[in-house]
């Protein structure tokens, strides 16, 4: 099997994660308490990626991240080459592409928090940073988990961006996907199924946690043992 | 000052608060709870000026003609919400503790002792009658309140509710005594006459929005008491 694709994937998918938790926090949390032609923009634009073939995604990408347009050119001189064809390209475009992974799981969290929690918190003279860390965050903790596990997965099954964005340059560019690809052009079929048994147990495993982990904090949680 | 209007109700109220203990009273619906997060900052009413005498200089903490509008947080007031928005995740220390954050372990195990919620200081609040709520409810906002040494106000809506007539007898002591130190007022919100005269305050009584009356106890809630009593002896 090829390792160096499996590292690769592996670390694409965990800088991934974390970087749309950084972003897909605050963002839910503005989706959730803001109202009107704004919200419902955005909204719509944060679940393009669920509607859009990843190849659309990859393509504008592309052309941004070239040196045609003037924020491709800016990020050459910023980085010094181009994004396309390099880790980092392949970095924001998997970004984009999971955004909505990230975000939904975490506005269906935080809008069912009794909004009596919050004004509480607020009447107690809490910051709303405070109140974000220490209400929010806690009470919405298995959407915030949900999130994590289902945008790590989705960039670990990523293709169709990583093809048009990245190419397939060993240790920079070729995941996991894009070798399972090569091995079936190349008809070694032994590696390929050897490939897709491991993404399809990164999945797996990923999903097991989501439905298992949930139930077992909330029963922790109903026995006072979650303080 | 306070005008604001809200679904089938219009608030326009202008009191002042002197005495340790004031109660707005007034029927459901009449306002109460809104005037309190009005103070409290949890919401905007369209035309307000409220301003805090507590500290050395005066404080404004709305005034929309001058477009002032300090956040609920940045406000010398807390506010203690009923009983049903006690923090799930949190313990009962945890939740008396929660609007002390730069106030010693010592405030928050004085009011747990107080409040008779020593037991209980480690149960999530799931586990709690609906008075020991209740009493978790009261000594979250009253340690709250306790941090602002002496320059804040403390509203508390409708804060007895629940409460069988000789705990609430004894959680009003509770209250009064916790708050002696630091001389901290307190604007409550009760519909109940027993509860008004029990506390010897000053009353406001608010009605559709308006303030009708203003002054002690005896004086504005008389005609009330005598009905009242008129009912028990009939």
């Amino acid at each position: 099997m090829d390792i160096e694709a499996l590292l690769l994937t592996l670390r694409l998918a965990l800088s991934t994660t974390a970087l749309l938790l950084l972003i897909a926090l605050p963002l839910a949390w503005w989706i959730v308490s803001g109202r009107g032609f704004g919200r419902a923009l955005v909204q719509a634009i944060v679940a393009l990626p669920l509607v859009l073939p990843p190849t659309v995604l990859g393509f504008y990408l592309l052309v941004m991240m070239g040196p045609l347009t003037p924020i491709g050119r800016l990020l050459i001189r910023l980085v010094g080459h181009p994004l396309a064809f390099s880790f980092a390209g392949l970095l924001v475009g998997s970004v984009l592409y999971s955004l909505p992974f990230a975000v939904q799981p975490l506005v269906s969290g935080f809008s069912s928090i009794d909004p009596g929690y919050l004004e509480a918190a607020n009447g107690l003279g809490a910051s709303p940073g405070r109140i974000f860390r220490t209400i929010i965050l806690p009470l919405s903790r298995r959407s915030v988990l949900t999130s994590i596990i289902l945008t790590f997965t989705h960039t670990v099954g990523e293709f169709g961006v990583v093809l048009m964005l990245g190419g397939n340059i060993p240790g920079a560019t070729r995941t996991m996907s894009i070798s399972l690809y090569d091995q079936v052009q190349e008809f070694d079929y032994a590696a390929a199924n050897r490939t897709a048994l491991t993404l399809i147990a990164v999945a797996l495993a990923a999903l097991f946690v989501i439905y298992l982990l949930p139930g077992r904090m909330s029963r922790r949680a109903e026995r006072g043992e979650l303080a | 000052m306070l005008q604001h209007r809200q679904g089938a109700l219009a608030l326009d109220v202008v009191f002042q608060i002197t005495q340790p203990w004031t109660v707005l009273f007034g029927a459901s619906g009449s306002g109460k709870t809104t005037v309190l997060k009005a103070i409290a900052g949890l919401l905007t009413p369209q035309r307000s000026r409220i301003v805090s005498h507590l500290a050395d200089e005066p404080r404004i903490l709305s005034d929309s003609a001058r477009k002032v509008f300090l956040p609920p947080h940045l406000r010398p007031v807390r506010l203690g919400t009923q009983a049903a928005t006690l923090f799930p995740h949190k313990t009962v220390r945890g939740n008396v503790a929660y609007g002390a954050a730069q106030a010693g372990p010592t405030l928050v195990e004085d009011a747990l002792a107080r409040f008779g919620l020593l037991e209980r200081a480690d149960d999530l609040p799931a586990r709690l009658s609906g008075g020991q709520r209740q009493r978790v409810s009261l000594a979250r906002a009253v340690v709250a309140a306790a941090t602002l040494d002496g320059q804040g106000l403390l509203l508390l809506d409708e804060p007895f509710t629940g409460l069988g007539l000789a705990e609430r007898d004894r959680m009003v002591l509770a209250v009064t005594d916790f708050l002696e130190p630091t001389k901290t007022p307190v604007l409550s919100v009760t519909h109940d006459i027993g509860e008004a005269f029990l506390l010897a305050a000053e009353v406001i009584r608010i009605a559709d929005g308006r303030v009708i009356e203003q002054g002690p106890v005896a004086t504005v809630l008389s005609a009330e008491r005598e009905r009242l009593l008129t009912q028990l002896n009939g």
